[in-house]
């Protein structure tokens, strides 16, 4: 967050994030740049998820858009189309979008840490993804494959080629409340605020993973979610998907994420997925071979 | 009988014939739009016929004998593993689910939305070659195989292969990787669709065969969310009773 700027006799003050700029000149090509980052105090929690082992790495598979490609709807609120994340798969979520760590307290510190240590001795916990189950609205975005999006004034929905999966933003409560029974994905309300579409996604079936090392967001968590299409008229137009985690079971206080997701018409046509013909066998562990969780 | 159509016919004239008839056109050129949320006139687990019985060839008899006996004795996942494990039903059997579907078209994608399980189909009427396939995936059968589309006047026409053999026709009737599944779908008035289906497997059938499976219009819905495998480790049914 910027604190302040002042205006000292012949430099600039600027603190950001608790960063402090220090801009010295009249600017232009003969400024100098002066940038003092203070000491960093790691709570314990912050500690123990800093001595966790590293996570692997994610690779990106943007490809470039064909020149002669559709182009998505002029119109900044119409998000319909297809869409993939473009940017590497973020294995862990080790700091937000402002590059400052995620704010574990020690009860969400070791639940990162019993999940990332028992993936590392080869005994991972069971989670909606290796079970086949939808696995929340986080992951289901973040993974780089193709999904459509399909936009009525009432109801926005998301259609995954991973899982097959659904993810429904509901534009009108009064039209579709939330189901009798909770689900996997949550139940997700969206509204628009200017051309940004925001969406709170809360009452989950259970608890989330966000990601494949298991960064914890509790069944009570909430994600909101900010969505807007960006076009620079470079023949690249994408959208921008900021989620903050608010979930004081497990951290400080919300935090932010931001990923984008690059418009892509030839992936209309989805591989198919199917899950179920592996996990569903009878005559395997229905858990495929991952240990249940201990409860927190 | 089945009315001849006009097989060769300008946009234009495909366009003024169907806003005639009350048929709803997307917006680009023409295009028939068959969008909306569908549900089976009449629930049926059975693909029938529109005359007399399947054709099986001696081959296709056994394999269908086979899989009754297993019916009998409860052994779902030696022939039909939608049932035991929910593996996707596939093509034609995803279009005999007893739940809604939705249908959307776009990029000349035509996709089918299944709230059972949230299952997935697609016919590509684009024209477009196919995606880069750096995995070989094209390679396997799958259980919606591919399903290559056009558009002729009001009637989508699909042909489907590389089908697995791990699906059923419907809940009993077997079919090889060697099928090939042909169907025509049209609005016959703007809340009915049909879906004509022809049978094309000269392992287990002597000749082609047809099945007419008819859908009305549905209000539109957001669908719950349905997972088939929370069911059947319940102890429930894969598909759920009506």
């Amino acid at each position: 967050m910027m604190t302040e700027f002042v205006w000292r006799s012949g430099f600039k003050r600027l603190v950001l994030a608790g960063v402090t700029v220090l801009a010295l000149g009249a600017g232009g090509a003969g400024a100098q740049i002066l940038v003092i980052q203070p000491p960093i105090v790691l709570t314990p929690a912050d500690t123990l998820v800093s001595e966790l082992p590293p996570p692997q790495p994610g690779v990106s598979n943007a490809t470039p858009l064909a020149a002669d490609a559709p182009m998505p709807s002029a119109d900044p609120r119409d998000l319909g189309g297809t869409w993939i994340h473009d940017q590497a798969l973020a294995f862990r979520m080790q700091r937000d979008m402002y590059g400052v760590l995620v704010p574990y307290n020690m009860d969400g510190a070791k639940v990162l840490e019993r999940r990332v240590v028992s993936l590392n001795k080869g005994a991972p916990y069971t989670n909606a993804s290796a079970t086949c189950r939808p696995p929340g609205p986080q992951w289901q975005r973040d993974l780089n494959m193709p999904f459509q999006i399909f936009q009525s004034p009432d109801v926005i929905e998301f259609v995954f080629e991973e899982y097959h999966g659904r993810w429904y933003v509901i534009m009108d409560p009064a039209k579709a409340p939330p189901p009798r029974q909770k689900e996997y994905m949550g139940y997700s309300v969206g509204h628009w605020s200017g051309d940004t579409l925001v969406v709170e996604s809360s009452g989950f079936k259970q608890a989330l993973w966000m990601d494949v090392d298991g960064t914890p967001v509790s069944a009570n968590g909430k994600l909101i979610q900010r969505i807007r299409k960006v076009d620079n008229a470079d023949h690249a137009p994408f959208l921008e998907i900021e989620t903050t985690v608010v979930d004081p079971t497990y951290y400080t206080r919300p935090w932010t994420v931001v990923r984008t997701f690059a418009w892509q018409p030839a992936l209309t046509s989805f591989s198919e997925y199917n899950c179920e013909e592996q996990i569903g066998d009878p005559t395997v562990d229905a858990d495929a071979g991952l240990i249940p969780e201990p409860k927190d | 009988m089945i009315k001849s159509r006009p097989r060769h016919v300008t946009g234009a004239v495909v366009a003024g014939a169907l806003l005639a008839a009350g048929i709803a056109i997307s917006a680009a050129a023409a295009t028939p739009d068959l969008q909306g949320v569908w549900k089976l006139a009449a629930p049926t687990k059975t693909l029938k016929p529109v005359s007399g019985s399947v054709p099986f060839t001696a081959q296709g008899r056994k394999q269908y004998e086979e899989n009754k006996r297993l019916q009998a004795k409860g052994d779902y996942d030696d022939y039909d593993i939608t049932l035991s494990r929910c593996n996707n039903a596939g093509v034609p059997r995803l279009m005999m689910t007893p739940e809604r579907f939705k249908i959307w078209q776009r990029f000349g994608i035509v996709t089918f939305d299944f709230e059972w399980n949230r299952a997935l189909r697609q016919i590509d009427a684009s024209g477009q070659p196919p995606r880069e396939d750096m995995l070989g995936r094209a390679l396997a059968t799958t259980m919606t195989g591919t399903s290559k589309g056009h558009w002729e006047g009001d009637t989508l026409v699909a042909e489907t292969t590389n089908l697995s053999d791990r699906t059923l026709l419907d809940d009993l009737v077997p079919h090889t990787q060697d099928i090939k599944v042909i169907e025509h779908l049209r609005l016959v008035d703007p809340d009915t669709l049909e879906d004509r289906i022809t049978i094309d497997d000269s392992a287990y059938f002597k000749r082609p065969w047809d099945a007419v499976l008819t859908y009305k219009r549905q209000p539109a819905a957001v669908f719950p969310e349905d997972v088939c495998l929370d069911r059947v480790q319940a102890h429930q049914a894969a598909f759920p009773s009506r």
